[in-house]
């Protein structure tokens, strides 16, 4: 601890803080435009400049560190002055067109115009740059620009990007993308948040309101299992726009591009405004007297024909707590099955069945900050900062920081690229990896080191003793040598953590992966904090802890979707099979053959084109409810909006269909549902750990006729069927495509931005192709969820949760 | 007093290796190898050598400070960005004395046991750049550069690396990010380069002709160095001179030589004879002397006397038909156009110090126009992140205290004092 002075008050200090940090630590006011807590100090604003006794010339407090006895004064007059002189040489050039800024109102440079700066000007000019027009999303106007620089930094030291730079020098610096080329980045937006000024604005929110007029909401992201806040802001009971605001939420601020311009798919024009009902083969809409009780007659006549185990429901990872609570209330006690379950069967449930059988433990909360500090950190085959891009900050954190990033990983994606070490592995190959680094680290004998004993020692290490480095190079195409050093690497260091997603949308991966890595780190006496597998979507989680899954040995998702004829009737909330899971023929096949498919939705989606009744149900931000992350943290969600047309709650929709049935659930309103979901016990089991053996078996394998490997997942703009309705997102990006190797498009004759037929032993489909470096020789990176592509007609659903990779074969469209 | 930097300087093959060692090029070199690193710097502290960029930073202390530091590798760079205005003393010694320099780095990294040296070269000096590369050929070629230079197990590798043509390169943190391929802009210090530099590890950054005394300073040992010139800051040092003088040039002289004796008797008095108006004495960003102030010995401890610096020893010489406001502009015109643009007072500063000189030169100088660059130039000294913003700012104040009746003749009258 270091002591010092600030305006005459002696403060204590931590060595390493500069007087900036000591300052707002203890609510003491600089001045400041170019400091942002996230990145380095840049010192360019000189507005923070404070004087220290002893010192010849004013100091910048951003990048002074403080220092033991240190005098410091924060407001004098040379100070004032000084101040003053810099805003009044800002503002010489700043085209005070606030009246027509967006940013009027909360902007820093007009505040402190306000408190410090000169009454009038004593020099005109102006810049002369022309506001940049053709970017997706974020408007970027260089006239207005301070050149403090917080865009560019946010934009490479924190979000790893690097899109835009400060080109030419001096007076004629402007900010812009290489060459001054249209602006074309991941669009997460942190550069809007972080402009002090109104130089860089949300498109969407242009011109909609004066800052003052609006009113601010906190909420939680319906996107990812992260749960970042968002402050909304309305007017006139509108979401206008997204912000992050710093130090608030899991996220502290941070945002990605679904959670701050994803925010309109509830504003989708594909919204559902009345319930439907299939008459004489089409969908009519009708009320919801007359939609409920055609609802409760239909089931009732099930019920009457063929019992409750003829009816199913799937739950959604994107509905509340609440909903889900009520969905499985009502097929738990009103249908009486256990039938009931949600997309976490095709990822999620196998990275918690692999932890179960390993480490013993039925739940794995993440630690978003769990990267940070580690000697070492894997990243396994899995796209964090696309699906999960808070908690993908972190591994960039961390490795700024001084951590070893080691990303065994096919594609070059932006953690590859950022990474200390990239270990380019054929695709799905990631399980031999690991399962090597086992067979490695049993030779090296480092359980002996750790004087452990963990059961079943023996049957692992005969598992995995065919993976020796040479067979590992073999199936990885990774480099013999480059794989021992980086084995070496992992099993010596102090520290370490692997991360990877089980998501549904992926085909790469599967429970062995998960049992592989928890062996591994167990064998090196690491404990399950150690291997972060985050939840899927918002509320993954919380679907799993409110019962969303058969418990009492009910059918579970692959029977009620890939098996046609084990059901008569499927209630289907929030969840669109038809275009999110695998093997799409298969499930269209199984409706077909339903006597009743009941779709509860926010928007017509295309299971809900094939289904006898489609009701419509409030979105987010239009229902209060509760998500719980992928930390296990439940944040509730409000209320902010009106519900579109007839919409209501999913959980009031089962509650009336339940009274309709005259089936008297005892719930009725919200407060008594939120007690009742209290209650609910989470079992998050007891650590016993237990080494398994791992079988590690591509499922498919590219032969002769299917040469290509094609991996599915989601993309940083799109993750499911939410972000398809945003206006915003698919500005950025709204057609499928498919990812092709620069080498595979030579030798199938494929043109970028070709149509091209991909065929596997499934099905075919046409899609348009992107050649990209971004995937190696020999494999197809697709993204699964745009409806028209139909990539999902090829895929395969696993029913043992192994990685399912599908070989195709692709050819440009004739 | 004997050349020791610029030796042999008229011999048109000065710059090949074989002229070199036959006037006893490379044997410092070999002294120094018979030397410990440790002894090297002890030497080199012990010449009170003074880096001769500007700063005038004590040379060994810097390099005591590097060595000192656990990290490795260690990196040496020589900065060879002479781009301020009246400076062109590096230019010989990169023209036509290019393994001066080399031996000198050899010496240098040998003594802070750095492996790997590049010469920062000022983008806008094609001609050194084949020249330099040439030289670092034969130095090759000779077995004194390479992995086990002169058998003696010494590694160190050099190569040139050309600026793109920024002044702000030649502050070392810019030229430090410069050669990791960034934007050249200043970094903040501390940490210094000398424990956090290029890539991180420590580095030296060093003058041209401060890397060109070492090997002298090698050869004489610390002792007889530190008695060449003024004792305080010691050595031969070059001027540039330029401007209104019948024999501009660069002259090496011991440190300490009076201005006076620098203009008239070695670059041969004003022009044509006329009368000596002002001097500038240590390149553009020093302020101006007048002439009551030119028998100041030219060193680091006396100019300050007089209120002005060493700098680079780059001597501007005006006679009394030069405007004193249009040079004002001019200078004012050159750190505008290199200001980087990272902080707020130089970048909008100088620029509107620049707007306000061209309009008093123009004749559109309004009263209060004097106060009014005096506000702004004071509102940049001290208070930018590096010291270009005070070099422009020292020019406008030095210019308007010691020329204020030509800059008050301008506003009153339109036009110059000179016409």
């Amino acid at each position: 601890m270091i002591e010092l002075t600030i305006d005459g008050k002696k403060i204590q200090a931590r060595k390493g803080m500069t007087i900036l940090d000591v300052a707002r630590e203890n609510n003491i006011y600089i001045p400041h435009l170019c400091w942002d807590r996230r990145l380095k100090p840049y010192g360019g604003c000189r507005l923070c400049l404070v004087e220290v006794e002893g010192q010849r010339k004013l100091m910048a407090a951003c990048s002074t560190p403080a220092d033991n006895g240190m005098v410091v004064h924060t407001d004098t007059p040379t100070l004032r002055k000084a101040r003053k002189t810099v805003l009044e040489l800002l503002l010489v050039h700043h085209p005070l067109d606030c009246p027509i800024c967006d940013k009027a109102g909360e902007c820093a440079l007009q505040d402190l115009a306000y408190k410090y700066g000169p009454s009038e000007g004593r020099f005109y000019a102006e810049r002369k740059h022309e506001p940049e027009a053709t970017s997706a999303l974020i408007d970027r106007n260089p006239n207005r620009c301070i050149l403090c620089g917080r865009c560019v930094r946010v934009c490479w030291e924190h979000q790893g990007v690097g899109a835009i730079n400060l080109i030419g020098r001096g007076f004629n610096t402007k900010i812009s993308p290489a060459f001054e080329e249209t602006l074309d980045c991941e669009f997460c937006g942190q550069c809007v948040d972080a402009c002090p000024v109104g130089a860089l604005g949300a498109k969407p929110y242009k011109y909609r309101a004066r800052a003052w007029f609006l009113e601010s909401h906190d909420s939680i992201c319906p996107y990812c299992s992260v749960g970042c806040t968002l402050t909304l802001d309305l007017r006139e009971g509108k979401i206008l726009r997204v912000r992050g605001v710093d130090g608030k939420g899991v996220n502290q601020g941070d945002l990605c591009g679904k959670g701050r311009f994803g925010f309109d798919f509830i504003y989708g024009e594909s919204r559902l405004k009345t319930p439907l009902v299939r008459k004489n083969g089409e969908l009519k809409e009708v009320s919801w007297e007359e939609a409920l009780y055609y609802v409760a007659e239909r089931l009732k006549a099930v019920l009457k024909d063929y019992g409750p185990n003829s009816i199913g429901a799937i739950g959604s990872a994107r509905a509340s707590l609440e909903d889900n609570y009520m969905l499985q209330k009502f097929i738990r006690e009103v249908i009486g099955t256990d039938n009931i379950d949600t997309s976490a069967r095709l990822g999620y449930a196998w990275a918690l069945k692999g932890m179960e059988e390993t480490y013993g433990i039925k739940l794995n909360p993440i630690k978003l900050e769990s990267p940070i500090g580690k000697e070492v950190v894997l990243v396994l085959e899995s796209d964090l900062t696309s699906t999960h891009p808070i908690f993908g900050l972190k591994f960039l954190e961390a490795k700024n920081e001084g951590s070893h990033l080691m990303v065994v990983e096919p594609r070059r994606t932006k953690l590859a690229r950022r990474s200390s070490e990239w270990l380019r592995i054929k695709p799905g190959t990631g399980t031999a990896y690991i399962l090597g680094l086992i067979n490695f680290a049993i030779k090296e004998g480092v359980h002996l080191k750790k004087e452990m004993e963990i059961e079943g020692l023996d049957e692992l290490s005969n598992a995995v003793a065919e993976f020796t480095p040479e067979k590992v190079a073999e199936l990885t195409g990774l480099d013999k040598e480059r794989f021992i050093e980086s084995a070496r690497r992992f099993i010596n260091a102090e520290s370490r953590l692997i991360a990877l997603t089980v998501g549904a949308a992926e085909n790469q991966k599967g429970i062995e992966t998960v049992k592989a890595a928890a062996n591994l780190l167990m064998l090196l006496g690491e404990g399950p904090d150690a291997l972060q597998v985050p939840a899927d979507y918002s509320n993954t989680y919380g679907a799993w802890l409110m019962g969303l899954r058969p418990m009492n040995g009910g059918k579970d998702l692959y029977t009620m979707l890939y098996e046609p004829g084990a059901l008569k009737a499927l209630y289907v909330m929030g969840e669109d099979p038809l275009v999110t899971m695998p093997d799409a023929g298969r499930i269209e096949e199984t409706f077909k053959r339903l006597e009743l498919l009941i779709v509860q939705d926010i928007r017509l989606s295309e299971t809900a084109k094939m289904a006898d009744v489609v009701l419509p149900a409030a979105s987010w931000a239009e229902k209060e409810g509760t998500f719980i992350n992928a930390q296990g943290i439940p944040q509730p969600v409000p209320k902010v909006v009106s519900p579109t047309g007839d919409s209501i709650p999913d959980w009031q929709i089962l509650r009336n269909i339940a009274r309709v049935m005259e089936h008297d659930l005892g719930v009725i309103e919200f407060s008594a549902l939120k007690e009742e979901i209290a209650k609910v016990a989470a079992d998050s089991g007891q650590q016993r750990w237990r080494l398994v053996p791992v079988e590690y078996d591509l499922t498919e394998k590219p032969d002769n006729e299917y040469p290509i490997v094609m991996v599915t997942g989601n993309i940083m703009q799109h993750s499911g069927a939410l972000s398809v309705m945003s206006k915003s997102l698919s500005h950025v990006l709204s057609d499928a495509f498919v990812q092709v190797s620069p080498e595979d498009a030579e030798r199938f004759g494929v043109e970028d931005g070709g149509f091209i037929k991909i065929a596997s032993r499934k099905g075919e489909v046409f899609i348009k192709a992107r050649v990209s470096d971004e995937v190696p020789e020999g494999m197809l990176f697709v993204p699964v969820h745009f409806a028209h592509a139909r990539v999902n007609m090829l895929t395969t659903a696993s029913p043992e949760g192994r990685a399912h990779l599908t070989a195709v074969r692709i050819e440009p469209k004739g | 007093m004997e050349k020791v930097l610029l030796k042999n300087i008229d011999n048109p093959d000065s710059a090949r290796i074989e002229a070199y060692e036959k006037s006893g090029g490379y044997s410092g070199l070999k002294k120094a190898f018979e030397m410990e690193p440790k002894a090297i710097i002890e030497e080199v502290k012990r010449s009170g050598l003074r880096g001769r960029g500007g700063a005038g930073f004590p040379t060994g202390m810097k390099w005591d400070f590097a060595s000192r530091d656990p990290k490795f590798p260690k990196y040496l760079l020589c900065n060879a960005d002479e781009g301020e205005p009246g400076t062109f003393k590096d230019r010989p010694l990169l023209e036509k004395r290019p393994h001066l320099l080399i031996e000198g780095m050899i010496i240098s990294a040998y003594a802070l046991k750095a492996e790997y040296g590049y010469i920062y070269l000022r983008g806008e000096y094609p001609h050194a750049k084949v020249v330099l590369e040439e030289a670092i050929k034969e130095a090759y070629e000779r077995g004194y550069l390479g992995d086990n230079i002169l058998g003696k197990g010494v590694k160190f590798h050099l190569s040139v690396h050309q600026g793109a043509g920024a002044y702000i390169c030649g502050e070392e943190t810019a030229l430090i990010e410069s050669i990791e391929g960034k934007r050249g802009q200043p970094r903040i210090k501390p940490p210094f380069p000398v424990n956090v530099g290029a890539w991180g590890m420590p580095t030296v950054v060093n003058n041209v002709e401060t890397l060109s005394n070492i090997p002298y300073i090698i050869e004489i040992g610390g002792e007889a160095y530190s008695q060449i010139g003024n004792p305080e800051c010691p050595g031969p040092k070059l001027f540039s001179i330029s401007c209104c003088v019948e024999k501009p040039g660069v002259y090496e002289l011991p440190m300490g030589t009076p201005l006076k004796e620098i203009i008239y008797e070695h670059a041969g008095g004003i022009k044509g004879g006329r009368q000596l108006k002002a001097v500038i004495p240590g390149g553009i960003s020093t302020p101006v002397l007048t002439p009551d102030k030119i028998d100041c010995p030219m060193d680091f401890v006396n100019l300050p006397k007089v209120g002005s610096m060493l700098g680079s020893g780059a001597i501007m010489v005006f006679d009394d038909t030069v405007c004193m406001v249009k040079v004002c502009w001019r200078a004012i015109k050159f750190f505008e156009h290199e200001s980087c643009g990272k902080c707020t007072p130089c970048r909008e500063g100088t620029g509107w110090m620049r707007s306000i000189l061209e309009r008093i030169e123009g004749g559109f100088g309004r009263e209060g126009d004097i106060e009014l660059l005096q506000d702004v130039a004071m509102s940049i000294a001290g208070k930018t992140f590096c010291p270009l913003g005070d070099g422009a700012a020292n020019v406008v104040l030095s210019f308007i205290r010691s020329f204020t009746e030509e800059f008050d003749y301008h506003i009153k009258n339109k036009k110059c004092i000179t016409q």
